[in-house]
């Protein structure tokens, strides 16, 4: 098969490659493309309908007769169900149905479990008739916190197999052994011996823990089902996979799928939360389409916010023992074992940064388990594992830098290999003042000011997961001049559709208001969903090729208009068409289009490059990312504020720099929030949340932001023919790590902690006695 | 200025039991019970509920007529009767302040009022902001700046932001990157949008000195 020559690298190092391109695929835009749209801070296209209040979202659908549901929870976090009395729900005005949904003698394993559901032609009525369904139960015993529940004193959560929920796109750590209790492990990961690492080491041993944080989207989790027939199901949803949700429900009612319509117009916000038709811990999309076939009517089913902070999924928690050794700057063991819970779900691994970021240490273990407990279900939050993970490991390889002696980057410089990251940590310091920075801090801090400054740097590591054939793309020219691109992927706030407009403007070099974007639909072609941050590096490859192939095809019409061959027709930048002496204005080209369009269909081949580092040794790119931040502590208080963060990041070929700098930035304050101030808070004692709510927990807020300086480094991997990589997820990797390693530096003291709150702050100082921990 | 009198969802759970309230409120505005389709036994004059009763007000710029029952909420009233969806429900509790709405000038969490209480007054959602469809100098600069992702929070910030905007409009110097910071304290946002958004209030309030 023909090779193509390409260019890959970034910054000044670029070189090139032969790379074996699938057939029909274009040219990669590699290290020497000039491109004129792709890549421009170009506001995105929705903007104004989003300011406006126009767009309208799931939860801003109403049909004509639509009805209100609303579910009726457990209570309790364990207990069997003796009775569900529905009468009275059944008496209130305007309600049209009261369903159970769990029925007499079924387990409820959390507080928040869906037990019985009500319609009614008003939200209020609704909300009335489920607090009037009365359900009695025979309570159990349970357990929510950590650390009992993987002892064998604790109650069994599960009594039988536990089924793994796979997220799409998230590539799992996996279930690696049997269940002992509630404890189930993961795969390890593992190289070398630590053992033999640990020997004549300088070695530093400590036990982290983190908290659970919940997704907090804005937009709760809910969806509107209408049936159009007995076969056929309409449904807007609030999702970020418009596509598992059709299946979901396909394969629930027995529909094939091509009969189950989803629309996802405007989605606000998901974090990882929003897959299938329902939610991780509530069958809400089930039951609206259930509800909606019995009453013959449209049903709306969203959460509220207490609902969403107890039944939508969440960050698991974890306690991580982390052992590091080193000799000089070099790390020759590492170590992280860990316990975490998923609540009544899976999924509570710490991620790969411990494992795969800093690879020249010969000797790692990394063993995690999930620990079942009677709380709502973890799912996939931005970067699963990683922010916790990183967390632990990168404030440990800290306090190992202090016991060698060695400045922290100095020691990740000589322990890392991903070119980009080295060149970030080279950069980022220069740029963020380093060892000027950190200077000052010491002297602050041997001066035992009240006020102390510190620096912290921690490291990102995530996979280029674009994915094959999962989006298909059509690209039509129009008779009226425009290009229509249509794919059924859903913006999950990124501004997905903007950058599908940008690669079309770029192929056909129009100008960007003549190429329309369809999405949001199942009817459009499928699509992946917005998870592993694939998105962009999933669809735009593949929007490329339909545009391509569209412009092909309408070439060769243009060279019959002019009497030409397709290869002697030229393309004027303002759209002027030339062969032969003789031209055609595109506009004209279009008019004489026979029929309504020249179209072509597309997809994108699998990922045929991994420059300049594979992940984890994997057919695919490695995303590095680094970040510095700066802490200001008030010893005397406790508080600690981020007053500045610089966020350096590879996201391959970027593809808006307006954009792609907003996601950087929604990373940082994600990772500031779960640094400093969120927490699910449980009672123990009756195994509820205590705070399910936006005002006792605490996400940040405007004044809570640091100032957040976000540097893009392109890096053209030849991996896929735009070049895109995911930034979603690699952007908040490193937040929490960073602000951590800056609390020590400030203080000279670890917080081993998240969230790094006063009285935590005050106890590593020893001013006040150490607060209870997760144990 | 707010009627202090008037009821609110917060003052009223505070006052009495609730039971009570759903049986009969008593509206503060006076001469508009006459016009409610209420069939409810023993009221007084001047009460209502609890079936639905007439209210009527301005909601951007034009008077609305719309039969609420007395415990619907302004923001239910605005986005299940008037189709007024761009005010976006999120905590619902006073919390996040998605709902804004200005209430007589006066930004408002419209989740923490009775849609009664705005009997009478004058209510901007931000499908209010645009004067005949012209995007305000704010809304463009929130689009140029990209000072939204998910968009959910976008309407809350604008009327926090345009509130602020207007109670400065006199001063004819630009804003403070404080004074935004403090005008949106309360908004939250889950996409991270604070830094653009900051950014955009500033530029606004530069092409207005």
């Amino acid at each position: 098969m023909a090779k193509t020559e390409i260019k890959v690298g970034f910054g000044d190092q670029v070189k090139a490659v032969s790379v074996e391109l699938p057939k029909g695929e274009a040219k990669p835009w590699d290290a020497d493309a000039q491109l004129e749209v792709v890549g421009k801070p170009i506001p995105r296209r929705d903007g104004a309908l989003k300011v406006s209040g126009r767009a309208k979202y799931t939860y801003d659908v109403n049909l004509p007769g639509m009805l209100y549901a609303a579910v009726v929870r457990s209570p309790l976090p364990a207990a069997k169900v003796v009775s569900v009395d529905t009468s009275a729900a059944e008496k209130i005005a305007g309600v049209k149905a009261v369903v159970q949904v769990a029925e007499k003698g079924d387990a409820v394993l959390f507080a928040g479990q869906d037990v019985a559901a009500v319609v009614a032609e008003r939200p209020e009525q609704a909300w009335q008739a489920a607090r009037a369904v009365k359900v009695e139960y025979e309570q159990r015993r349970f357990v929510t916190r950590l650390a009992f529940a993987a002892t064998p004193d604790a109650p069994l959560v599960h009594r039988g197999a536990v089924e793994e929920r796979r997220t799409e796109g998230h590539v799992t750590e996996g279930g690696g052994g049997d269940a002992q209790g509630n404890k189930r492990p993961l795969r390890p990961m593992k190289k070398g011996d630590v053992s033999k690492g640990l020997k004549g080491a300088t070695v530093h041993e400590a036990v982290y823990e983190t908290q659970v944080q919940t997704h907090s989207a804005l937009e709760t989790h809910g969806i509107v089902a209408r049936w159009d027939d007995d076969e056929h199901l309409t449904v807007w949803a609030s999702t970020q996979s418009i596509f598992s949700v059709r299946d979901e429900l396909a394969e629930v009612f027995d529909l094939k799928p091509t009969n189950v319509r989803v629309h996802t117009d405007y989605l606000g916000g998901g974090f990882g939360a929003k897959f299938g038709a329902s939610a991780p811990g509530s069958r809400l999309g089930t039951i609206a389409a259930r509800l909606a076939k019995q009453t013959g009517a449209p049903v709306k089913l969203m959460c509220d916010r207490h609902e969403e902070q107890v039944c939508t999924g969440n960050r698991p928690d974890s306690i991580q023992t982390v052992k590091v050794a080193g000799k000089g700057t070099a790390l020759t063991a590492i170590e992280v074992q860990s316990i975490g819970t998923a609540g009544i779900g899976t999924g509570a691994g710490v991620g790969r940064n411990a494992f795969a970021v800093y690879t020249k240490c010969p000797n790692i273990l990394v063993d995690s388990s999930d620990v079942f407990t009677n709380a709502g279900p973890g799912t996939a939050m931005r970067a699963p594992g990683h922010p916790q993970g990183a967390f632990a490991f990168e404030l440990a390889l800290d306090e190992l830098a202090t016991k060698l002696g060695v400045d922290p980057i100095e020691l990740r410089l000589a322990n890392d290999e991903h070119p980009v990251r080295l060149w970030q940590f080279e950069e980022g310091a220069k740029r963020f003042d380093w060892k000027a920075k950190r200077a000052e801090s010491k002297r602050l801090r041997e001066g035992k000011a009240r006020i102390r400054r510190g620096c912290g740097v921690a490291a990102s590591i995530w996979g280029d997961f674009g994915r094959p054939k999962a989006a298909v793309v059509t690209c039509s020219v129009l008779r009226d001049g425009s290009v229509e691109i249509r794919n059924g992927v859903q913006d999950i706030g990124t501004g997905i559709p903007t950058v599908l407009a940008q690669i079309g403007a770029e192929v056909f070099t129009r100008p960007l208001d003549t190429i329309i974007v369809r999405y949001g639909d199942s009817e459009l072609g499928s699509s992946v969903g917005s998870g592993g941050s694939q998105t962009t590096s999933s669809v735009t490859p593949a929007v490329r090729n339909a545009c391509e192939d569209a412009k092909e095809k309408f070439i060769e019409h243009v060279a019959e208009l002019l009497g030409a061959k397709p290869a002697d027709v030229s393309w004027a930048n303002d759209g002027t068409l030339s062969a032969g002496g003789a031209s055609i204005t595109f506009a004209q080209a279009c008019k004489k289009i026979p029929g309504e369009s020249i179209t072509a269909t597309a997809d994108r081949p699998a990922t045929y490059g991994n420059h300049p580092m594979p992940f984890l040794g994997a057919p695919m790119p490695q995303i590095a990312g680094v970040q510095f931040a700066e802490v200001e502590v008030d010893t005397w208080t406790g508080v600690v504020r981020a007053k500045h963060v610089l966020a350096m990041h590879d996201c391959g070929r970027v593809m808006n720099r307006l954009t792609c700098t907003s996601q950087v930035n929604g990373g940082v304050i994600l990772g500031t929030s779960y640094a400093l101030m969120e927490q699910r808070v449980m009672d123990h004692d009756v195994g509820r949340m205590l705070n399910p709510n936006l005002e006792s927990y605490k996400i940040c807020g405007a004044a809570d932001t640091p100032e957040i300086e976000v540097v893009l480094t392109d890096v053209y991997t030849g991996a896929n023919n735009t070049g895109a990589a995911g930034i979603g997820e690699p952007s908040t990797i490193p937040t929490a790590a960073a602000l951590a390693c800056a609390v020590f530096d400030a203080l000279g003291e670890p917080v081993r902690r998240l969230p790094m709150t006063p009285s935590r702050v005050l106890a590593a100082l020893g001013a006040v006695p150490a607060p209870k921990g997760l144990g | 200025m707010a009627d202090r009198s008037a009821l609110t969802r917060r003052g009223l759970f505070r006052g009495i039991g609730s039971a009570t309230v759903v049986a009969s409120c008593t509206r503060t505005h006076p001469g508009t019970a006459t016009n409610t389709p209420s069939t409810d036994a023993a009221l007084s004059p001047g009460e209502i509920g609890p079936s639905p009763s007439r209210l009527s007000f301005e909601l951007n710029g034009k008077a609305v007529q719309v039969d609420v029952e007395p415990r619907t909420t302004l923001l239910d009233a605005l986005r299940v009767d008037l189709d007024t969806t761009g005010t976006k429900k999120v905590c619902d509790r006073g919390a996040c302040s998605a709902c804004t709405v200005l209430v007589d000038g006066v930004q408002r969490n419209s989740c923490m009022m009775l849609a009664h209480d705005v009997e009478g007054r004058t209510v901007t959602t931000v499908e209010g902001l645009a004067d005949d469809g012209h995007l305000t100098v704010l809304q463009r600069k929130f689009v140029e700046h990209d000072a939204l992702q998910c968009g959910f929070c976008t309407s809350g910030m604008l009327m926090s932001c345009s509130a602020l905007l207007q109670r400065t409009a006199g001063r004819g110097s630009a804003l403070s990157k404080e004074e935004v910071q403090d005008a949106i304290k309360g908004n939250l946002c889950r996409c991270g949008t604070y830094p653009h958004v900051i950014a955009a209030v500033l530029d606004a309030s530069k092409e207005r000195a």
